[in-house]
């Protein structure tokens, strides 16, 4: 009998490129599901549309928020079926990881949620996605030119942004 | 001494003040809206540099009370000096401030890509807006100085973010 061994059956992830970010993409919603920004650095595979990928990227949030705050066993009481919650209530989910890819996830009590994904070996990004958050608070809300629930084109931002995703392990 | 206030408390109110002046109270009217702020900058600079030249003598000339607005007035305000000040001794002086606290969060859109005539002139706006957040601070020093005895008019030139110049021209 022949054994096979796990490596030859998935693929190894693709190794960053050399002028690329270690991060594939990131998203930014709003709590409307707007997709505020979306910046992409090393993507090769699309799949679908912009809008269908926003679309997807967001129902898929929020069902997996839904599903990890019902299947909580550790939560006392019983969860609200159908009612959507508020930020930071029960319990949230921060990433999933696949054979290629890892996307990390946060939410803010505003309801801004950032999506970064990156390659799987990455470790845990949750102090990077809170200081993305910083940046967005200072660059963007704080921005007197930005109006809030619109696209974000602040150039300030973008740069910020680019130079820290490419300092992350 | 003195009462503090918090630095985001003040940049959320001057944005705020300056989109409702352009947006709401002289909705077309942009020279309007600017002078209004402008007024509203001379009444809190005539105010502050009553307070901060309380225990101090009375300044013997033009370039010892612009010196006073570029490094205490300028300090108490932004905790921080202007950085580079020129003058033409003939009642001209140009201030120039490296990174102007109230400028460092603001960016402009990017360029569009299309080009559409929407969209440049919404960059135009942008422009606009960018020089309307300049109008306060430009009243701020035109009231400290002419509570200082010296009448001048202030205007701003921000050709390179985030430095900023403020252009005083004292009247003779």
């Amino acid at each position: 009998m022949q054994f096979f061994g796990g490596s030859e059956i998935s693929p190894s992830p693709p190794v960053p490129t050399a002028t690329g970010n270690n991060a594939h993409m990131m998203y930014v919603f709003n709590r409307n599901g707007v997709c505020l920004l979306y910046r992409e650095w090393n993507r090769p595979l699309h799949t679908l549309n912009p809008q269908q990928d926003h679309k997807l990227m967001f129902g898929l949030l929020f069902s997996l928020k839904s599903l990890t705050a019902k299947m909580d066993p550790t939560n006392a009481e019983k969860g609200n079926l159908g009612i959507p919650q508020l930020p930071g209530l029960g319990c949230s989910f921060h990433s999933f990881r696949t054979n290629t890819y890892k996307l990390s996830f946060m939410e803010t009590p505003s309801g801004i949620k950032f999506i970064l994904v990156t390659n799987p070996r990455t470790g845990d990004l949750r102090e990077t996605l809170k200081y993305i958050y910083n940046l967005y608070v200072e660059y963007v809300a704080k921005n007197p030119l930005y109006t809030p629930g619109t696209l974000i084109r602040c150039e300030l931002f973008n740069t910020a942004l680019d130079q820290y995703v490419r300092s992350i392990a | 001494m003195g009462r503090e206030v918090s630095e985001s408390c003040i940049d959320s109110l001057l944005t705020v003040m300056v989109s409702t002046y352009c947006n709401r109270f002289y909705a077309n009217k942009p020279e309007l809206a600017a002078r209004r702020i402008e007024a509203i900058g001379y009444q809190v600079g005539h105010q502050l540099s009553e307070r901060y030249t309380m225990e101090r003598p009375r300044f013997s000339d033009h370039l010892e009370a612009i010196k006073f607005i570029c490094k205490d007035f300028w300090f108490e305000l932004f905790k921080k000096q202007i950085d580079n000040l020129k003058t033409n001794h003939r009642g001209t002086f140009v201030l120039q401030d490296n990174c102007f606290c109230w400028l460092t969060r603001m960016s402009i859109d990017q360029s569009p890509e299309n080009g559409t005539s929407e969209e440049l002139s919404i960059m135009a706006d942008n422009k606009v807006m960018q020089s309307m957040h300049l109008y306060f601070p430009c009243g701020i020093i035109r009231g400290a100085l002419s509570n200082l005895g010296i009448p001048c008019a202030v205007s701003a030139d921000i050709s390179n973010l985030p430095a900023c110049s403020f252009v005083i021209r004292i009247k003779a």
